[in-house]
């Protein structure tokens, strides 16, 4: 994958027939993270704790609820796509790269959880792991990707 | 935090902002971000830039300080704008909690 053409309202990006395949496939995995990984304090000396906590837990729902119509909506759009002899043409605004990152990260750190939360990524292979340490690893060759494009851009 | 580019910025030579509002007498409540292996360097930067509007090297710094110390403080705030900001992290996957400066 790579970045084409850059304006200040349109990133455009060249994916190999593979390429196109995988990032679908990635996508189509949010969301991963689990709901109660999320925790508003370490320390809890925060005043009304548990509903502080349900207020975010709500607000973070939502938030969820709303990518994966998103999501949706562009696995579904036809256009978002010109597909070429060679591959495939993806044309994104750069809040909607902001948008895919957050959803190709969720993807990657929910995954992590997955494998156990490890210090160390590289963990072994096995029928377990496996499709946990791909997604991670696909999800991070699309982050790195578009966040190389967003960098040159700015 | 996992890294996909070396950042060019010098650590220490950044005007933070977070300590100006320490005088202030109201409670605040600290926003911080928690290092993890998995999140991107780039990444964290880009999530600070939009969510604090942050120019790139304010953003660089504090995600170095993520990456070198364990956590870095991001805002000293009220506890709604603190709980927003903390909403704004999370929804970006970052580690990131709001606790009481004492």
């Amino acid at each position: 994958m790579k970045l084409i053409q850059a304006t200040k309202s349109r990133l455009v990006f060249q994916l190999g027939q593979r390429e196109e395949l995988l990032l679908l496939r990635v996508l189509s995995l949010y969301p991963c993270v689990p709901p109660a990984h999320r925790q508003l304090s370490k320390g809890g000396r925060l005043p009304e704790p548990e509903a502080n906590q349900r207020l975010l837990d709500e607000a973070l729902a939502e938030h969820r609820a709303d990518n994966k119509k998103q999501l949706q909506a562009l696995l579904a759009d036809q256009r978002r796509f010109t597909h070429m002899e060679t591959g495939a043409q993806l044309s994104l605004s750069p809040a909607q790269v902001d948008w895919v990152l957050q959803v190709l990260n969720d993807v990657r750190v929910g995954s992590w959880v997955q494998l156990g939360s490890p210090e160390e990524l590289a963990v072994g292979l096995n029928e377990k792991t496996s499709p946990h340490v791909r997604a991670m690893e696909m999800a991070g060759y699309f982050q790195a990707q578009f966040l190389e494009a967003l960098g040159g851009g700015t | 935090m996992a890294a996909t580019a070396t950042p060019e910025i010098q650590p220490g030579v950044i005007q933070t902002t977070e300590d100006k509002s320490k005088s202030g007498l109201e409670p605040g409540y600290l926003v911080i971000c928690w290092n993890d292996p998995v999140n991107f360097m780039d990444y964290v930067t880009h999530v600070f830039q939009v969510v604090f509007g942050w120019p790139r090297k304010k953003a660089e710094f504090h995600m170095l300080q993520v990456h070198e110390q364990g956590k870095s403080v991001l805002a000293r705030e009220s506890m709604e704008k603190a709980e927003h900001y903390v909403h704004q992290l999370q929804k970006y996957s970052l580690h990131a909690t709001m606790e009481r400066d004492e």
